[in-house]
């Protein structure tokens, strides 16, 4: 087969995984067809879940893999896809870079159609520089951190990143334009516009009908727009410089059986290698090919002029086989590696007194295991059918930035609910039917009044909307009739609210419904919650 | 800027004018009542009458019991002409199972769409603004497959769909209306009975508060006349409480099977406060027990059941 084949087969195959990664991505939600046969049993809604393979890049992705083993010694199913990944590596080099990685994908796609470099420019660019020791530095750092017990590779690992961009930014962020966009539509005067609003039902199924709020969603999006704009400075500056997982696999490329064979004596010079080169991994024959950075983009090959360039099975020259990553740059990585793990126990809560405003999703596994299994990929946020689940800016400390937390002023746990465990990657959350969820039950806090706001405590008129929302049977939220002052003296017969700990679950659509907006007169906080001994509040 | 006074449809700014003309089209102006496509005022000037249907024999088909139940008074062809816009509002506003029945029971819910379709109907829309997420609210309660059995359309709600309408209520003034509610030539009234703990229960005209949006928890703090207010503003053709199974405890999320008693009840009226109150003697209230019943008759919306001249008992 031709250089020119092998290209577009790569094109094929880099479009072919974006594109699947966008769909798995979208339909990282609950169905919104789900039909449940009620006529064969009333009963019978069983578990709602989302049936296509949602976590499927996550579970080929060799660094997920093996930081979570690293970090938790444990062994998540599926993860079959990620040594096929690591063998592929060994044997042809980063394949998974040049052919599937959608955030590579990207990142080539942008390079390519609006290049900021040209020539002389773009000669320089592409030449391997000291920056790509950046990435080793990096790969070490969250190896041994998880190695240490914090697990932090999904700040950086670039299926997390584009999957965290994606869902948490930029899709909440167009969503929230069309529904103002589409509600100007169904407001307007005009008539025509008015028909023209029902257009929102094209975009529904991707963006869906309510607005979403997402905590930090601001910085999530700037830093995907930055690391977009880097290719401005460099072709595929991620994938060159910070990618750890690109580093890893630059690790094994080193025995890759695919050699890059050049022929001295036709090259002319020309430099289109160089030109065309994703990886800066030196194609030129003058110059050094660098195995662990070239991405097997097969674009030297196809475009030397002189076919002095071809990719042979040979096995590499001893020396060649380890990545030049530079002493200064493994030291440093392995030392921020092992600092980080106990600065963040410091700041995180593995062994600090539990943050009452961190509740975790249901099913969570214990705070000190969190950190080290959850991704932060954003996948359990994105699936949250109430909006809930939102990425911590300090609840966790610096070390669970980015984890999950629950916002009960945005939604509320569904009782019933348990999609998020369903759908987490690195069982960070346990995966459980509903019927374990509500028997066991499942705590994530507990509720509590604050009864300077609440309407009938305050002496301010009925309510008493927390205990009609209350989801247990029996209620957790219970009340109790008789007169409070009210405004200018006079006695009021009320019903007052209040919390029975031993049935409340902390699910928050109490807090969600308080009328009382902005800071609720009934707030969930995490004391009583499961997963911790430490946090339980009752005997 | 105040929309609720912009024309958005026909059917709507009619309504509207019915409206603004309120007591005037509720004294029975025949001149209004011929442009307005839906009967607010036809529902007046026909004689109340009241339907109490029971399911006996064990293992009856509930389609009979809803079939029956409208033979009584003539057909539900009576009320719903060949072409009409039909809107059906169930409770569907929990993520519960059917059989726990914090909602609309789904076979009462089909068989009500399916009889709608044989009288002719052109369109039948399923509408409520549920409390919990409408995608999981459809899936579970049964929604999503009646509307596919039937052909229905489920009307997802949200904040496009909303808009201010004057309520003309003692409590209620501007209130954000779902408007697909509004822009139908009939509207079936289809909710469950069940307890709640403010306003002892929830019966066909709490549910309304199910078709309307913005700060809906507010509500609470004058429960009974924000309930009237927006019964007297919406007046459906027919309002049908499904009390089939009960929820007895716990209202109105339930969530246990021992919060349900079987009661295989149906009660059809054209007046929503007589449905109410039939209703209410099934959990063993008289009618003046339950305040928005109470000032339901006081403002003159219906009658006490008792009260009510046509009076139907249908048993399967």
């Amino acid at each position: 087969m031709k250089s020119k084949h092998w290209v577009w087969i790569r094109r094929v195959s880099q479009a072919f995984f974006l594109c699947l990664f966008l769909f798995l991505l979208i339909e990282s939600r609950l169905p919104q067809d789900i039909v449940v046969d009620y006529s064969q049993s009333l009963g019978n809604a069983g578990d709602l879940r989302i049936q296509k393979p949602i976590g499927f890049f996550f579970q080929l992705d060799p660094l997920v893999w093996l930081t979570t083993l690293l970090a938790d010694h444990v062994w998540i199913q599926g993860f079959g896809w990620a040594i096929a990944i690591l063998v592929i590596t060994l044997l042809l080099g980063r394949v998974f870079c040049g052919f599937i990685c959608p955030f590579g994908s990207l990142h080539h796609l942008i390079s390519v159609i609006k290049s900021a470099l040209k020539g002389k420019a773009l000669f320089k660019a592409n030449r391997k520089s000291g920056s790509q020791k950046i990435k080793y530095a990096l790969l070490f750092t969250i190896l041994l951190s998880a190695w240490l017990g914090l697990n932090i590779a999904g700040w950086m690992d670039p299926i997390s990143f584009l999957f965290r961009s994606i869902a948490l930014a930029v899709i909440p962020g167009l969503g929230n334009g069309l529904t103002e966009f589409f509600g100007m539509l169904a407001r307007s005067d005009v008539k025509f516009l008015n028909y023209l609003s029902y257009g929102e039902v094209l975009v529904w199924p991707v963006f869906g009908y309510d607005f979403r709020a997402v905590q930090t969603g601001w910085f999530i999006g700037f830093l995907f727009l930055l690391v977009i704009f880097l290719n401005r400075i460099k072709p595929r500056f991620w994938c060159r410089t910070l990618c750890p997982l690109g580093a890893l696999l630059g690790l094994l490329s080193g025995f890759s059986l695919l050699h890059l064979k050049k022929d001295n004596d036709k090259c002319t010079r020309c430099r289109q290698c160089v030109l065309t080169c994703q990886g800066a991994a030196e194609p030129m024959p003058e110059h050094n090919w660098q195995p662990a950075e070239c991405l097997t983009c097969f674009n030297c090959t196809n475009t030397c002029p002189e076919d002095a360039l071809s990719f042979t099975f040979k096995r590499p020259r001893k020396k060649q086989r380890l990545p030049d990553m530079g002493r200064r740059a493994v030291l440093s990585g392995l030392a921020a590696g092992a600092s980080l793990p106990f600065l963040g126990s410091l700041d995180g809560n593995a062994h600090a007194i539990p943050p009452g405003e961190l509740i975790r999703p249901p099913g969570s596994v214990p705070e000190k295991e969190f950190l080290s299994r959850c991704l932060r990929c954003g996948l359990c946020m994105k699936a949250c059918p109430t909006n809930v689940i939102n990425p911590t800016l300090a609840e966790a400390g610096l070390a669970g930035f980015w984890t999950p937390t629950l916002i009960m002023t945005q939604g509320y746990c569904e009782h019933t609910c348990t999609l998020c465990g369903s759908v987490c990657p690195t069982q960070a959350i346990a995966d459980m039917t509903s019927a374990e969820k509500i028997q066991t039950p499942i705590r994530i806090g507990s509720a509590h009044f604050d009864r300077g706001r609440c309407l009938p405590w305050s002496g301010n008129g009925p309510c008493i909307v927390c205990e009609e929302h209350c989801p247990t049977s029996p209620k957790a939220i219970y009340f109790y009739e008789d007169s409070v002052v009210g405004p200018g003296g006079q006695m009021r017969r009320v019903k007052l609210p209040q919390v029975d700990l031993t049935r409340c679950t902390g699910c928050g659509i109490c807090e969600n419904k308080c009328p009382v907006r902005s800071k609720p007169a009934i707030r969930v906080i995490s004391a009583g919650e499961s997963r911790s001994p430490r946090n339980r509040i009752l005997l | 800027m105040a929309h609720y006074n912009q024309n958005i449809t026909r059917r709507e700014s009619i309504k509207k004018l019915l409206k603004l003309s309120g007591s005037l089209a509720l004294s029975g102006s025949a001149l209004l009542s011929i442009h307005n496509p839906r009967p607010v005022v036809a529902a007046n000037t026909t004689e109340p009458f009241l339907v109490d249907a029971l399911g006996k024999t064990p293992g009856y088909a509930i389609r009979d019991l809803v079939q029956k139940t409208f033979d009584a008074v003539g057909g539900i062809q009576t009320f719903i002409d060949r072409g009409d816009v039909v809107a059906v509002k169930p409770n569907i506003s929990w993520a519960r199972t059917p059989n726990l029945s914090a909602t609309t029971h789904p076979e009462v819910l089909q068989a009500v769409i399916e009889l709608c379709q044989e009288a002719g109907a052109k369109k039948v829309n399923i509408v409520d603004n549920t409390i919990h997420g409408a995608r999981k609210c459809f899936a579970i309660t049964g929604a999503n497959a009646v509307a596919k059995k039937t052909g229905a359309k489920l009307v997802a709600p949200r904040s496009s769909l909303m808009r201010d309408m004057r309520i003309h209520g003692h409590r209620l003034d501007i209130w954000p209306v779902f408007t697909p509610v509004m822009e139908a030539d009939k509207l079936i009234n289809l909710p469950v009975a069940k307890v709640h703990g403010l306003s002892e229960l929830t019966l066909g005209m709490k549910n309304w508060i199910g078709a309307v949006g913005g700060r809906r928890y507010a509500l609470h703090q004058d429960i009974h006349q924000t309930i009237v207010d927006l019964a007297q503003f919406f007046q459906p053709t027919l309002t049908l409480i499904d009390a089939i199974r009960v929820m007895i405890n716990n209202g109105p999320s339930g969530g246990s099977l021992a919060d349900v008693a079987l009661m295989n009840r149906l009660i059809l009226s054209n007046d929503p406060v007589a449905a109410d109150a039939r209703a209410a003697g099934i959990f063993g209230y008289a009618p003046d027990d339950i305040g928005f019943i109470r000032l339901g008759k006081k403002w003159q919306l219906g009658l006490y059941d008792a009260e009510v001249p046509q009076q139907h008992e249908v048993t399967v």
